[in-house]
């Protein structure tokens, strides 16, 4: 009755509470609160091949990318290497636990969560929605999406790569690896797999059921 | 729905946003029937929560700046660096652009954060007659950019890792890392437990149009 009217027609915004009328919008283009300019709601280009197709790229990146030095020194002829996880893990060996672990995921865990927690949503939503197991982990995943996604640094990680080979450049030569690449491309992925991403369809593809 | 003419709220229309996932639900539920997370019209408590984050992370602040952040140890000499003097270093060493990019990722932007809080939270305890818009814009710019600091640690990680030849050429994290790292937890928490929606609903009845 009432609430269901209401339902379709008005968004609140989750800043301010304001009650705002939607519309349709053309595509790209996004929907902001008219009194604190939260991001209400978008036109969602939320393909669900394209997004496996991203996902599965960024799993295959993810390996290498840790696996791999993601920078190489060379100091004097000795040759010192090192991954992600190996530079959280010498922070953490000198007693800076907390540091090691912020690095740890922001850097590796988190982004990797994503990228399973994705794959995983889009292969229920392709062929498991209507199993009620399924779906309440479809609605664990969606629930937690927002904070791993919140956590995945990758784009800061990037730019502190280049930072600490700016640094160090005064003392030593840095050589970048196929691990660098491969960080770099999964860098890329994840950032296009956030972008294609709609929390908003996501959720709505369980009312559709 | 013109905000100009009224701003009608969703506690008016007996309606909550669920915060999870931003499903319509009556103010009546106790939970979503979405995602079926707990809803509330408005967290109250939430001011207080993010009022200790807050503070807390203003007192480590005073570590994270006073304390040497990394050693490095070239040819025998043993360097402690302060955030601050690491960037001074830097300038010294005609990496300004690094500089630039260290300064506002390590000291401008958990100053900002600290101190644009406070006044958020203080706008919304004490009812102080500031713009809401511009608050909020603040408040977005603030979520945004707050995760940039890790930019810090992540460069410490990296050299760590890499620089470890005894007396040659050695770099280590040093106190200040933990405390640093704290900072961006902290303000990242006082930031995202805070329900925004007090501050839309404390100052309305003064100033409507802000």
């Amino acid at each position: 009755m009432d609430k269901d009217e209401l339902d379709k027609s008005i968004v609140l915004c989750r800043a301010c509470d304001l009650a705002v009328r939607k519309r349709a919008l053309p595509t790209g283009v996004r929907a902001l609160c008219p009194r604190c300019h939260t991001n209400l709601y978008d036109t969602p280009y939320c393909s669900i091949n394209g997004m496996l197709a991203l996902c599965l790229t960024a799993l295959f990146l993810y390996f290498p990318a840790n696996f791999y030095p993601v920078l190489e020194l060379h100091f004097l002829g000795s040759v010192r290497t090192t991954t992600i996880i190996e530079g959280a893990m010498s922070v953490a060996d000198q007693g800076y636990w907390i540091v090691g672990i912020a690095v740890l995921t922001a850097a590796v865990i988190a982004p990797g969560l994503l990228i399973a927690s994705v794959l995983a949503q889009i292969l229920i939503v392709k062929y498991q929605l209507n199993n009620p197991f399924f779906r309440d982990i479809y609605k664990r995943l969606l629930r937690y999406h927002g904070l791993l996604s919140q956590l995945t640094m990758l784009e800061i990680y990037m730019i502190s790569i280049f930072v600490s080979v700016f640094q160090l450049s005064d003392y030593t030569d840095l050589y970048f690896g196929i691990g660098t690449f491969c960080f770099s491309v999964l860098f890329v992925m994840v950032i296009f797999l956030q972008r294609e991403y709609d929390i908003e369809h996501m959720w709505s593809v369980l009312d559709e059921q | 729905m013109n905000s100009k003419k009224a701003a009608v709220q969703g506690q008016s229309l007996g309606l909550t946003c669920c915060q999870t996932c931003q499903n319509l639900c009556p103010s009546t539920d106790e939970c979503c029937n979405r995602c079926g997370q707990r809803i509330a019209a408005r967290d109250v408590t939430s001011l207080q929560k993010s009022w200790a984050l807050l503070i807390t992370a203003a007192i480590l602040l005073f570590p994270a700046n006073l304390y040497p952040i990394t050693i490095m140890t070239s040819q025998g000499q043993v360097r402690r660096d302060t955030i601050f003097s690491g960037i001074n270093h830097l300038i010294q060493l005609d990496l300004l652009p690094i500089a630039i990019i260290l300064f506002t990722a390590s000291i401008l932007v958990p100053m900002l954060k600290i101190v644009g809080l406070g006044i958020y939270l203080m706008a919304i305890s004490y009812e102080l007659p500031i713009s809401k818009k511009k608050l909020m814009a603040g408040f977005h710019i603030i979520e945004w950019i707050g995760r940039w600091s890790m930019l810090d640690l992540f460069v410490i990680s990296i050299t760590a890792a890499l620089v470890n030849m005894g007396q040659l050429l050695d770099a280590k994290p040093a106190p200040a890392a933990t405390a640093f790292a704290l900072v961006i937890l902290l303000t990242q928490l006082a930031a995202k437990v805070l329900d925004t929606r007090l501050l839309w609903d404390r100052l309305e009845s003064k100033d409507d149009r802000n």
